[in-house]
């Protein structure tokens, strides 16, 4: 168990464990009240079921959101006790608790302290429940998402119009106009709840900062609860085992990876040679041909390979990305850089520009032929051809 | 956007109570053509437009219940109660102690302001549940008494207070051999008013369904709970959720605000009627299979010929011919056999539902002079199916449907009216003669506007 030995300004000292368990209890997502962190230390049955609870929600392998899946306390408990004991959790009285529910609550505090010593449990937990909305923006390149939209109505220019169309479209945008409303007052209604999320998140966070703070009193307040325990004989740790099996593989794919491309290469060299033999023997226009050939070859595979990397480049390019704000030159984990994208976006546009003019000159091409074919007509193209 | 029921008098209780059910059995019905995800959305959508929720998971029903007398409010509460799938709220419903007699101009002049605003808080704390407001549904018979008059002023109340929210008023159309003897007064004055302050009138006529109910369904003894869930049936595959636009996975916003800008910008022309196709019921579906192009078929016959049923339509009637002038289609007599539409809106539901051939409804013979198939014909296609239907198909259209029953109607109120018979029962209450004759030319106006289509 982790001691840090620091000494505590006692000028602090007489309210400082309960401010640090009151930050803890509303840091942690439906954390128990700082009464149950107290009552635990003397092991206090009634604190026992809210520290299973909050065990299962912490260690359950996906975030149990929705009530109806809620499991049994029996089933909570064997979950808590199973994934303590392979994260190699050392104390074996945790082990021993009875599976309803209703006692160690001071082995479960132990636990929970293990827990959160050990590693960023709580920063854990804020990222899993944060509001996901506000922040987030979608990468994607589906064409499905340029859609283009429903179909301009149809204006007669000429005849009479009948009055009675007229009072229709009037109406149309009435009501237009009144569905707009209520769309605003949606957006305004989301828009509220989702202030009020992000405010009890902030109240967390905050929570968290405080604890932060704090935490040295209540580590050292741990000790004291740990003093209080029955002295039980030391067990040997055991650590969970790490499986290497995943190693295996990727040597073998590699292997394999290899053995490829030397074979091409085997294959490859000969047919080159032959090649050679062959042209060599042609005229100078040839080899002006072969050159032109050669070059567009050069760019298709430079288009290919500027493809590819759009595809690599752009990691994940479904789905929503969040902006994380950082200082300039520190790269981030997983994800894309906003000036990379900006990057890679400007040369897709400039590809599509390329490919653009060229269909442009297509068409006028082909315009031109149409005014050569039909000499009886005058065309007026439109501006910019 | 969430849509807020207001159910209004016997009939609109009954009925709306077999909406919500069709709604919610509908969106839980298990599917097996579409994906989990996209199943999901579905239920979603639909339980925001439809039901608020509560912290036991009981969805609760948007709507609000008012009845001059408890007996149905407390049948309609406890029927859904019961049924442990959904429920109305515990204080969604205003009823008094007593019934009032028939009288439209009792329920209109009196019931109204004297509980105005009792019924305005309840729809207030319904609206205020909702994250944003669609509109309102008002569920009413049109030819009831007190029913229909408190409908009317409810109507204009809420023209009043959210004038920007879209109102629609789904109106029973009275059996044609009725038995209140002032039915036809009544519908006069519920229908000029609504007119007025509403902004689209669904009708839904009891002849049309009782038949269905009748030839199609094999329903013996056909009760009134049958007739209603086959109305129930025909809204929700209007109002069930669709894809915002043709290639799009997002269900659509405001299906109410869409279909009233597609249907009824016009302000003569409110009245609008659905069809739907398949009409059998869920029992007998395991022994048919349907194509698109059959079930289009029928439904554009159903339409030109003003068929209500899919069985026994009048395959003679034919489109007039484009060569003929506008003159000759105007025909206020009983020779008016064309349906003219002014402007449609199919609503597709079901497999392969991409592949249906819409042709036949883009005819512009089909359709008014002055409103072209490409603005004038709308459809949505969903491929989740509705409820165990494989394949169907809703038609709610804005078309001549209407002009000989209203013509009808009209006709015999203003004989009665011509003699004075039971005026007295009206202006008794405060519905003046001058009244009358404004509802009368109002309604003629409608008559003849449809008509020089």
């Amino acid at each position: 168990m982790g001691r840090r030995r620091r000494r505590v300004d006692p000028a602090d000292a007489a309210g400082a464990l309960p401010a640090a368990i009151t930050a803890l209890s509303r840091a942690l997502p439906g954390g128990p009240s700082p009464e149950t962190f107290r009552r635990a230390k003397f092991d206090r049955p009634e604190a026992a079921p809210a520290l299973w609870r909050l065990l299962f929600h912490v260690l359950s392998p996906r975030p149990a959101d929705d009530a109806a899946a809620l499991p049994t306390p029996e089933a909570q408990a064997r979950l808590v006790k199973s994934v303590l004991r392979s994260q190699g959790y050392p104390r074996r009285a945790l082990v021993q608790l009875p599976e309803d529910g209703s006692q160690g609550s001071r082995e479960l505090l132990l636990a929970l302290s293990w827990l959160l010593a050990r590693g960023p449990l709580l920063e854990r937990l804020l990222a899993q429940i944060r509001v996901r909305l506000g922040d987030e923006m979608p990468v994607c390149e589906c064409e499905v998402l340029a859609s283009p939209g429903p179909p301009a109505p149809r204006v007669e220019a000429d005849g009479c119009v009948d009055i009675r169309h007229l009072q229709w479209l009037m109406g149309k945008l009435r009501f237009r106009w009144r569905n707009l409303i209520t769309s605003q007052q949606e957006h305004c209604a989301l828009l509220g709840k989702l202030l009020r999320r992000l405010e009890s998140e902030n109240a967390r966070l905050e929570a968290a900062l405080e604890w932060r703070r704090r935490e040295l009193v209540f580590w050292q307040w741990m000790d004291t609860v740990l003093d209080a325990c029955p002295p039980e004989a030391s067990q040997p740790t055991f650590l969970p085992r790490i499986l290497e099996r995943g190693a295996g593989e990727l040597e073998l794919v590699a292997r394999e990876l290899q053995a490829l491309q030397e074979e091409l290469q085997a294959v490859v060299e000969p047919r080159r040679a032959a090649w050679e033999a062959r042209v060599g023997g042609w005229g100078p226009g040839w080899k002006a041909t072969q050159r032109a050939s050669e070059e567009a070859v050069r760019q298709e595979l430079t288009a290919l390979q500027r493809a590819w990397e759009r595809g690599g480049g752009l990691a994940q390019p479904h789905g929503p990305h969040r902006l994380v704000r950082s200082e300039a030159g520190t790269l981030g984990g997983p994800g894309l850089c906003a000036t990379e994208v900006i990057k890679a976006l400007r040369s897709r546009e400039a590809c599509l520009e390329a490919a653009l003019r060229q269909l442009q000159g297509q068409c006028r091409q082909e315009l031109a032929r149409l005014v050569g074919a039909l000499p009886g007509f005058i065309w007026i193209l439109p501006p910019g051809c | 956007m969430s849509i807020v029921t207001v159910q209004l008098g016997q009939c609109g209780n009954q009925i709306g109570f077999e909406v919500f059910d069709a709604l919610f059995i509908d969106s839980h019905c298990p599917q097996r053509l579409s994906s989990k995800r996209e199943n999901e959305a579905y239920q979603a959508s639909c339980k925001e437009r439809f039901f608020s929720e509560e912290e036991n998971g009981v969805p609760i029903a948007r709507a609000v219940l008012v009845d001059m007398e408890p007996k149905v409010i407390n049948q309609t509460l406890s029927k859904a109660a019961q049924s442990g799938r959904w429920k109305y709220g515990q204080h969604s419903s205003f009823c008094q102690k007593q019934g009032s007699g028939n009288n439209w101009a009792y329920g209109y002049s009196v019931h109204g302001p004297r509980h105005e605003e009792s019924i305005r808080n309840l729809i207030q704390k319904e609206v205020e549940k909702c994250d944003s407001l669609s509109g309102f549904f008002i569920i009413m018979s049109m030819a009831g008494g007190t029913g229909s008059g408190l409908g009317a002023f409810v109507t204009q109340n809420l023209q009043d207070q959210y004038s920007n929210s879209l109102k629609m008023n789904q109106i029973i159309w009275p059996y044609g051999t009725g038995e209140v003897i002032v039915q036809n007064y009544n519908s006069v004055l519920t229908l000029s008013h609504l007119y007025r302050s509403s902004d689209a009138l669904l009708v839904h006529e009891n002849d049309a369904v009782h038949k269905i109910c009748a030839k199609l369904m094999n329903i013996k003894q056909i009760s009134f709970s049958d007739i209603n869930q086959v109305l129930a049936h025909q809204l929700g595959s209007v109002f069930q959720p669709t894809y915002s636009a043709e290639g799009s996975f997002h269900y659509r916003r405001n299906p109410l605000g869409d279909l009233m800008e597609n249907l009824v910008p016009h302000p003569e022309f409110k009245m609008l009627g659905v069809r739907n196709i398949p009409q059998m019921s869920e029992n007998s579906l395991a022994y048919s299979t349907f194509t698109w192009a059959g079930l289009l078929k029928h439904l554009r016959q159903m339409l030109i010929s003003n068929a209500k049923m899919e069985e026994g339509i009048d395959w003679q009637i034919r489109p007039p011919l484009p060569g003929l002038p506008n003159l000759s289609k105007m025909s206020l007599n009983k020779e008016l056999h064309f349906n003219t539409s002014i402007a449609n809106l199919l609503i597709l539901r079901g497999k392969d539902v991409h592949s249906a051939d819409l042709e036949g409804f883009k005819d512009p013979a089909l359709y008014t002079s002055w409103l072209e198939p490409v603005n004038a014909f709308n459809v949505w296609r969903t491929q989740r199916a509705f409820s165990k239907y494989e394949k169907s198909a809703a038609l709610v259209s804005n078309s001549q449907f209407l002009v000989k029953p209203l013509d009808m109607i009209v006709g015999k109120a203003w004989n009665m009216f011509a003699s004075k018979a039971y005026v007295h029962q009206y202006t008794k209450f405060g519905i003046e003669e001058e009244d009358f004759l404004d509802s009368f030319a109002l309604l003629e106006q409608v008559v003849a506007s449809y008509c020089t289509l």
